[in-house]
């Protein structure tokens, strides 16, 4: 979206909001989506073009995260710098914050949220002294553009590697589908989907197209509004032909043999009210954010149109080569409530403009690192014809490294923000079972 | 043509000839489409297919010998994807063929050298004598009793006289997993059907195999190569409705329990690859069926709502139980038939039958056409053979999942109807019916289904529970309360499941080990057993059973090797079988998996023991016996038992293959 159109959706609706009672003003709007109005961040030294690695890491610590800093300094990999870009967000979605701005409160109970209609539902900077904050930023997550309305992942690849040989021992290849039932900006049916009596805010339909093992599996996870609720997840079993009940429990293993859980997808996948949130601060660090057409793309996997997927390299071939930029982030520690949980902390880099969770590092029960997670996001203007112009920024690449038993996961996509390949019937049980 | 025989070399050559070519076909069309499969297409052709070897060894059976190689299963499948052009239709096929190499590698337990001569039983005070097959009470003994028009005796001596049914080539039955002692038994031809022919008839898909088509078993009249072959697709009908349609031979998998068939009964299944071990989806029969689906989503009241309707149209097929004489004869079944088949044909002898003095039981030479399998009723197409049922499936607001299901449908297991025409053996005279004569048509009921399932999270103990229930009319169980043989029983059949990932540190850490149990339980109503002079009297069935099953199952080094072990528990067979294995993915095209089952009897196999109608009195008064209290003048049951031929259903399929201990090593490459 060009600059010019987002100041004239400000100066629009600023009027509306200026008419309400609520402590959310029209340029903390402004400023939520558009954090680099003043400019974009610096960092002495720090210069497009630039190569981090072992060698200068040091150097550069405070613009990268703790996982980031072990990585170059392992010499498993390199950040390649570019400049920061903005990546302005859809303007329905824009609109809508800016509408419903100051409307959502949270509830008495960690996972309540009132008065929530649309958009970002906390546009306000988040404060040190504000201790909700952190649980305020998952909202904002969680109603965050991401997908949009609707999207696919089409194909999606993923590879298990042995990060020290460097052997890929698994390739899986996935259709990822992503709809929101309620709360939607752009693509009709709007607001909601209907009817949709179980009160559902979001489906996650995932197909499996290979291995042979594998084929045919699919996955239906279907998010209640209601945050307290429990998600219902569906799995269809190619070799079994019928449609199991995941147990609550399966969300947070393997999925699939791979280093990612279910509760790991899009960065976080579980609720808000699952975890213990906290603000740790707001930094400038270097995050995978790019172009995908301005990078050096791989063949390996063919398409009819053309496109190219981003590569790997690094140790193992577990790492993205992509370019970083240096953006807003905000911190954000979460501790799982369930005391069984796999996990004994998530600390996220949420991406400020585009709410995205980008960078996290998932710690053990014994509080030693785990995992260590990126989430490359390409511009939607730098991608596939169907994604220009969608606001939306476009997972792309995915790097999952468990940093203890040296394995990764890496993962990458064909994202199409695409409402017609994302009809609601699909992301019903009904549909599972029609599985060959 | 009676004659077992021993291939001429000629035959040998043109067999072993047909396999090798057969073999060389197919690996020729392999090495075709592996040069052009390749992951989906753009064009949206899906092409793919495996080769697996799935070798076993079984341990010694209850004859004391070793088995040996009971399985080396060559499978091929072939399964493709293409839609039609934009319509949001496509044809999906499955192909699958086979070729087990048992037949020629272990010919002497299944193939054309299996089986031999055999003893039967006399029992006397003294104790058990073996009475050699056609070495029974026969004609001229019986004659001397002034019944000179007797039928007893069989041709066992003379291979250019009618019914040449020789001591060659057979085994007793349920020889292999339980002794005479006294029961009922008669020899049963084990050869090919091409080899040795005696016995031989369609039960139902199988019965009358020669042994190329034991050895390739999808490549018969019914086309089984073609496993599934149907296109399918969906016409929205509204924002968030559809009507689905799918139509050509397929699997159509109602229910949510694993490993129990209580609503899953809408495709017979194939127990003669590997007995109860297989995945259902490789052992279900696709049938041609048509399902259509109104799918309406989201509605006022339920998150998900589907009507289906399922018209299955295919010429009726039952469970294939096996063929005698192939390594998976569940419930030993297919024996009985085929034994039962020859007597009626060929006449036999039958060990312990004839009392004619205190504590004496004569093994009987009966004569062809007195007892035995007279009929198979197979039926033929016709709309009105054709099946049909219904299901609605919802999900509710608050998240239970369920299912309520009808079925018109033939049962897939036979049924024995006692008391038919036949020789009266001791007059010659035929007669019909003959209440109480263990001389039968075997024949497949038809029966009504209702049922319903359900699944729902239990968040307080983080699992998963399922339910399936069924109630059925119209099944058929033996009961020799009555002059037939059998009644016909209303059955309720249920299963509840529990599902739990649970962490287990010392397994993995970082991954739940899934925990499944699950509780079968059946009930007969009307269920019909009492106390006779000798033992009891009735329905060998039990009237309520369990079966409990429990699966713990690991995920280690990125789930690629998966170590598993199914426990099953049949408790009123008290019989349990322990199934441990471990899947290693070697890579995306090779999966290895080792494992075995080992099953043993925690009571005494003397429980499976039942009437079995030697002392029926179906020629009163010529078969009452000084043995038999009751009424001589009147047909009926006093309740001598063995544990042939009912002790099977008490045994159920794990107690009635407890000395069938098996290892194997299964090696799939995908292409």
């Amino acid at each position: 979206m060009k600059k010019h159109n987002l100041i004239a959706i400000f100066a629009l609706l600023s009027g509306l909001v200026a008419g309400t009672a609520q402590a959310v003003t029209p340029a903390d709007v402004e400023r939520s989506f558009n954090p680099y109005k003043d400019g974009m961040p610096s960092f002495p030294g720090l210069t497009p073009g630039m190569v981090i690695n072992k060698d200068n890491v040091d150097k550069f610590k405070d613009v990268l995260d703790a996982g980031m800093v072990m990585v170059l300094k392992n010499g498993w990999s390199e950040i390649k710098v570019a400049p920061t870009t903005q990546f302005t967000l859809n303007q329905h979605y824009i609109e809508a914050s800016l509408k419903n701005a100051g409307s959502a409160q949270l509830g008495a109970l960690n996972g309540q949220l009132t008065g929530f209609v649309a958009g970002r539902p906390f546009p306000e900077e988040p404060s040190d002294s504000d201790a909700r904050a952190g649980e305020k930023i998952a909202w904002n997550y969680k109603y965050g553009i991401n997908w949009g309305d609707g999207a696919i992942i089409a194909p999606f690849y993923w590879k298990y590697r042995n990060m020290q040989t460097g052997k890929v021992e698994r390739t899986i290849k996935f259709n990822f589908h992503f709809l929101n039932f309620k709360h939607r900006v752009q693509d009709a049916p709007l607001p909601e989907v209907v009817p949709n009596p179980s009160q559902l805010f979001r489906g996650i339909y995932v197909n499996v197209i290979e291995p042979d093992d594998l084929k045919n599996t699919q996955l239906l996870i279907q998010r209640y509004e209601d945050d307290l609720k429990f998600d219902d997840a569906y799995l269809y079993l190619g070799f079994q032909r019928r449609v199991r009940r995941l147990a609550t429990g399966q969300t947070t293993d393997s999925f699939l043999g791979s280093d990612l859980m279910i509760e790991d997808f899009e960065g976080y996948n579980g609720r808000i009210s699952d975890m213990k949130w906290t603000y740790k601060g707001t930094k400038n660090i270097l995050m995978p954010y790019y172009d995908h057409n301005a990078l050096q793309l791989t063949d390996e996997f063919k398409e009819a149109d053309g496109y190219k997927y981003v590569d790997f390299g690094g140790q193992g071939g577990c790492f993205q080569n992509i370019t970083w930029q240096l953006r807003k982030v905000y911190v954000v520690e979460a501790v799982p409530v369930n005391a069984s949980h796999p996990v004994g902390k998530r600390v996220f880099h949420i991406d400020a403009q585009v709410y995205n969770i980008n960078r996290t590092l998932i710690y053990d029960r014994k509080g030693e690192l785990w995992k260590s997670f990126t989430i490359g996001k390409a511009h939607p203007d730098s991608h596939l014809p169907i994604n220009k112009g969608s606001g939306i920024a476009i997972d792309d690449s995915v790097s999952m490294i468990d940093v203890q038993s040296r394995h990764c996961t890496t993962a990458q996509f064909k994202g199409q923000i695409d409402p017609k390949q994302n009809p609601a019937n699909l992301f019903q049980v009904q549909n599972l079972r029609s599985g060959d | 043509m009676n004659r077992p025989k021993s291939r001429k070399c000629f035959t040998r050559f043109k067999t072993t000839g047909f396999r090798s070519v057969f073999l060389r076909a197919t690996l020729s069309s392999l090495a075709m489409i592996a040069a052009f499969a390749s992951p989906a297409r753009a064009d949206d052709l899906y092409l793919h297919g495996y080769y697996e070897n799935d070798t076993h060894i079984r341990a010694a059976d209850n004859t004391g010998k070793t088995v040996g190689l009971s399985k080396l299963r060559n499978t091929v499948q072939i399964e493709f994807k293409k839609g039609i052009l934009d319509s949001g239709f496509a044809v999906n096929g499955i192909f699958r063929g086979t070729y087990d190499g048992v037949y020629d590698l272990n010919d002497k337990q299944y193939g054309d050298n299996a089986g031999g001569a055999v003893n039967l039983q006399t029992t006397t005070p003294g104790g058990f004598v073996d009475v050699p097959h056609g070495g029974g009470l026969n004609h001229d003994q019986v004659a001397g009793l002034g019944l000179t028009n007797n039928t007893f005796g069989f041709n066992s001596t003379n291979p250019n006289a009618p019914g040449y049914n020789p001591n060659s080539a057979l085994r007793v039955i349920g020889d292999r997993w339980h002794s005479i002692n006294g029961g009922a038994a008669f020899g049963v031809p084990v050869r090919p059907c091409d080899i040795d022919n005696r016995g031989c008839a369609n039960f139902g898909g199988y019965g009358n195999k020669k042994g190329n088509e034991l050895a390739f078993p999808e490549f018969n009249s019914r086309l089984d190569f073609i496993r599934e072959l149907y296109i399918k697709g969906s016409i929205p009908v509204g924002d968030t409705s559809s009507v689905f349609v799918k139509l050509g031979r397929q699997q159509v998998v109602w229910g949510r329990t694993d490993l129990f068939r209580v609503l899953d009964v809408i495709n017979p299944v194939d127990y003669s690859r590997n007995n109860i071990y297989d995945e259902l989806q490789d052992i279900r029969i696709p049938q041609w069926i048509l399902q259509t689906e109104y799918r309406l989503g989201g509605t006022r009241f339920l998150q998900d709502a589907n009507f289906q309707l399922i018209w299955n149209f295919d010429k009726f097929r039952p469970n294939n139980l096996g063929q005698c004489g192939t390594p998976n004869v569940i419930l030993d079944a297919g024996c009985l038939f085929r034994g039962l088949k020859n007597l009626w044909d060929n006449g036999g002898t039958v060990a312990n039958f004839a009392n004619v003095a205190p504590g004496v039981f004569l093994a009987t030479d009966f004569g062809p056409r007195t007892i035995g399998l007279r009929n198979i009723d197979l039926p033929k197409w016709s709309l009105a053979n054709t099946q049909i049922g219904g299901k609605f499936e919802g999900i509710t607001p608050g998240g239970i999942n369920f299912s309520l299901n009808a079925l018109n449908y033939r049962s897939q297991l036979p049924s024995l109807h006692g008391g038919r025409g036949a020789t009266n053996p001791f007059t010659g005279v035929a007669s019909d019916p003959n209440p109480y004569l263990i001389a039968f048509d075997l024949v497949y009921p038809r029966v009504n289904l209702i049922g319903g399932s359900a699944d729902i999270q239990l968040r307080s103990i983080k699992a998963a529970l399922r339910f399936e229930g069924a109630y059925t009319h119209g099944e058929e169980f033996a009961n020799t309360l009555h002059s037939e043989l059998y009644s016909r029983n209303d059955v309720f059949r249920s299963v509840i499941g529990l599902d739990r990932p649970t962490f287990i540190p010392f397994i993995n850490p970082n991954r739940t080990t899934v925990i499944s149990a699950q509780l079968f339980y059946q009930h007969i109503f009307n269920h019909e057993r009492q106390q006779g002079p000798l033992g009891p009297v009735g329905m060998a069935d039990f009237k309520n059973n369990f079966i409990g099953t429990l699966l713990i199952k690991s995920f280690l080094v990125n789930d690629r090797v998966s170590p598993q072990v199914i426990l099953a528990n049949d408790f009123g067979a008290r019989a349990v079988v322990v199934a441990p294995s471990v899947d290693w993915i070697i890579n995306d095209q090779l999966k290895l998996t080792v494992g075995g089952n080992i099953k043993s009897l925690w009571g005494n196999i003397d429980r499976y023991k039942f009437d079995d109608c030697r002392s029926c009195n179906p020629f009163p008064p010529f078969t009452s016996g000084p043995n038999y209290p009751n009424d001589p003048f009147q047909p009926g049951s006093n309740g001598l038992g063995g544990i042939e031929p009912l002790g099977r259903f008490r045994a159920g399929p794990i107690g009635s293959a407890y000395k069938e201990d098996e290892g194997f090593v299964t090696l799939r490459y995908s292409f």
